[in-house]
């Protein structure tokens, strides 16, 4: 645990480490030593990020602010170690929220590009499109980047709509796809206020391409990458003829396989302006809370009554 | 003018043509899915559901029509009811396979069955059609043994399930609240109507080309009787477009006015103003209310099928300009793909599965009016 916790200060303290620090130590004669321990504590060690199981999980009596002892604590952390505390609660009295901050996007889509990869999206399909707006006129120009998941609403349109039950509510709230008990007559889609689903035609990236086998391009190796199985809902997909989910309703599902095993979201993680939030709104202490508290905070089309539970900083 | 027999050969042409054009359409479909055609996932319901619609109209509302004989017993009506049955069922399998292709898993409709949500407006469709079907073969069967103590209460459950049907479909548009144009009440009060007037067309139809009703006089009376009751039906139809229209327009929601706007001068303007206005209205009721033209009943049947046509590009116009406005703005140039596309062209193949079916549903009919003994003799010569 004391490993652990050393892990954690490093990162905590990274960001003490300023840019000016650096260029100080580097310009100041400490030379190659000095610059290679100074970019190391920025870095910090990466393997931090990437396990969230090695933290410790804090009680909600002693929660994480997003200013610790030591310095900035990566909004990242904090939310993993909430996504951790969540966890211990039971299913139906936790209330997953994102927030996503407008004024923090830069519109760079890998949040769009991280989603594809986690869940194996073929063409075609897409969960967390982000939308550009531009507005106004030279010199008065603005442009503003929202992306856009499922809104996971608490009333969703598209559940009633589905013959056969196939899409609903999960007790966390989230609006679950069966791909097994979908008969893919895309009613979901037309109800769907947000756009939000996209229906798999079966299609790869891979299929037009030509045939190099032995090389690391063309479809004999590339075709590999596509036909790898998702995770999705905790069940493996294989793409193989016109199995599942070829030929459903696709939606974003707020990356629950990660969830069950306490990751963040993927959209979350590669969210290089911290943009993303993502967390337990049942808990007062928790990020997003704090969050969708603020008085700039909006949700879309919420005159349809649909209660989304992603919420835009603004 | 075409002789029947003439006209026959043609369209037994037609038909065979039309459905060779349907074999490369229901091989892709059936052995690649639907990888080939072009709705998508925003534009999700192309021209099947049109079709679809279309076919399921014609199917109630011929329905309908064959009450006139087998329930309200009106004198005019004697003989035709058979005919309109034999309408309602080549008619109904076409709409039932064109929403089966249509789906993206359609080896699973048996879910529909064994594990239905009924509060899902398809799931009650799904059941409802299904009962619908059962209830117009029972019809033609009770018919063929004569057995009218079973058929007029099958009739009684018939005509409840055509006007349910028919206001069913226009309610499965009409509750999605996020869609301007489809979510008004007035959609699933149409639906009935647009549907009755493809059953009067379908009866004109068979009446002026095919010899359906034996006795010239009764045929020249069915006719003008249909064809004024059709005008009148025309004149609904182009009040409800101008409802529907007009309100969208006066609202000022974007989304609303952009759909009007998209089919009265979008890139399919003319499919609205040449079919379905010019050839399917004004030609029709031009052709209606000339009193001596009765004595062109081809030219009577010719109008009702511009009437037909003009009511399957209707369906059109209902469903794809509604999907056709992006739902966030910004949403068509955010992530770009296959399927990703808010400009609908039926695909090819899309276009060869519905010649196939119509060519399918074309060839049912002419089969069961030139070989089936009971629908061989025609009426008004008992």
């Amino acid at each position: 645990m004391s490993d652990v916790n050393d892990t954690k200060h490093d990162a905590q303290s990274s960001s003490a480490v300023t840019r000016r620090d650096f260029l100080q130590a580097l310009m100041g004669g400490a030379g190659a030593a000095a610059a290679i321990a100074a970019f190391e504590a920025i870095a910090g060690d990466p393997s931090s990020l990437l396990s969230p199981e090695a933290t410790p999980v804090p009680s909600a009596a002693q929660p994480l602010s997003s200013a610790g002892e030591g310095g900035r604590v990566d909004v990242l952390e904090r939310m993993r170690v909430e996504l951790k505390r969540a966890l211990q609660k039971p299913a139906s009295e936790r209330r997953w929220v994102m927030v996503i901050d407008l004024r923090k996007c830069v519109g760079c889509h890998a949040c769009t590009i991280s989603c594809v990869a986690e869940n194996k999206l073929p063409p075609g399909v897409v969960y967390r499109p982000v939308l550009e707006e531009e507005w106004g006129e030279y010199p008065n120009v603005s442009r503003r980047f929202v992306p856009r998941p499922c809104m996971q609403c608490d009333n969703p349109p598209c559940t009633p709509v589905c013959p056969v039950d196939a899409t609903f509510k999960n007790e966390e709230g989230i609006v679950e796809v069966n791909y097994e008990q979908c008969i893919g007559c895309r009613a979901c889609l037309t109800a769907c206020p947000y756009g939000a689903r996209t229906s798999d035609f079966g299609l790869t990236y891979t299929e037009d391409l030509p045939v190099a086998d032995g090389l690391i391009v063309g479809r004999e190796k590339a075709d590999d990458y596509e036909r790898v199985p998702n995770f999705e809902y905790g069940r493996q997909y294989a793409r193989e003829g016109h199995k599942s989910p070829i030929g459903n309703a696709r939606k974003c599902h707020f990356c629950t396989h990660r969830l069950r095993v306490g990751e963040l979201p993927a959209c979350v993680t590669s969210c290089i302006g911290r943009a993303t939030l993502f967390g337990d709104a049942n808990d007062p202490d928790s990020l997003v809370s704090e969050m969708i508290a603020q008085p700039n905070v909006m949700r879309l089309k919420e005159e349809l009554g649909t209660e989304p539970r992603v919420y835009y900083l603004v | 003018m075409l002789s029947e027999k003439r006209l026959k050969q043609i369209l037994y042409g037609i038909a065979i043509l039309a459905i060779i054009l349907g074999v490369y359409g229901f091989y892709s479909r059936l052995l690649f899915g639907e990888r080939d055609v072009n709705y998508g996932s925003y534009v999700n319901w192309g021209l099947w559901v049109a079709m679809y619609l279309f076919f399921a109209g014609m199917a109630a509302g011929s329905y309908m029509i064959a009450t006139c004989d087998y329930l309200f017993h009106l004198s005019l009506f004697k003989g035709t009811g058979k005919y309109a049955l034999w309408g309602s069922v080549v008619t109904l399998p076409a709409a039932l396979i064109f929403i089966g292709f249509d789906l993206g898993h359609m080896e699973r409709v048996w879910k529909v069955y064994l594990n239905p949500s009924f509060s899902s407006l398809l799931a009650q469709l799904v059941w409802s059609y299904t009962l619908f079907l059962i209830v117009i073969f029972l019809s033609v069967w009770a018919v063929y043994k004569e057995n009218w103590d079973l058929l007029k209460p099958v009739m009684i459950i018939g005509l409840v399930l055509s006007i349910f049907v028919s206001g069913g479909v226009g309610a499965l548009l009409g509750v999605n609240a996020s869609r301007a144009t489809l979510h008004t009440a007035m959609l699933p009060a149409q639906f009935p109507i647009l549907n009755l007037s493809s059953g009067v067309a379908l009866m004109i139809v068979m009446v002026c080309f095919f010899n359906v009703v034996g006795d010239e006089q009764q045929r020249r009376r069915l006719i003008r009787l249909l064809s004024s009751l059709l005008s009148i039906l025309i004149v609904i139809k182009a009040y409800f477009l101008w409802v529907d229209y007009s309100q969208a327009l006066y609202s000022g929601v974007p989304e609303a006015v952009d759909a009007v706007n998209l089919v009265l001068f979008g890139p399919y303007g003319w499919a609205f103003w040449i079919l379905q206005i010019a050839l399917g209205m004004v030609f029709p009721l031009i052709v209606f209310v000339q009193n001596d033209t009765i004595k062109n009943q081809f030219l009577f049947g010719a109008a009702s099928v511009f009437v037909l046509i003009g009511l399957a590009v209707g369906r059109t116009a209902i469903i794809f300009p509604a999907l056709a406005i992006p739902e966030l703005e910004g949403l068509a140039e955010a992530f770009t793909g296959p399927h990703l596309n808010f400009d609908y062209v039926p695909s090819l193949m899309e276009w060869s599965v519905t010649c196939g079916i119509v060519g399918l549903s074309i060839l049912s009919f002419l089969i069961g009016i030139d070989y089936i003994n009971f629908l061989k003799k025609p009426a008004g010569r008992s």
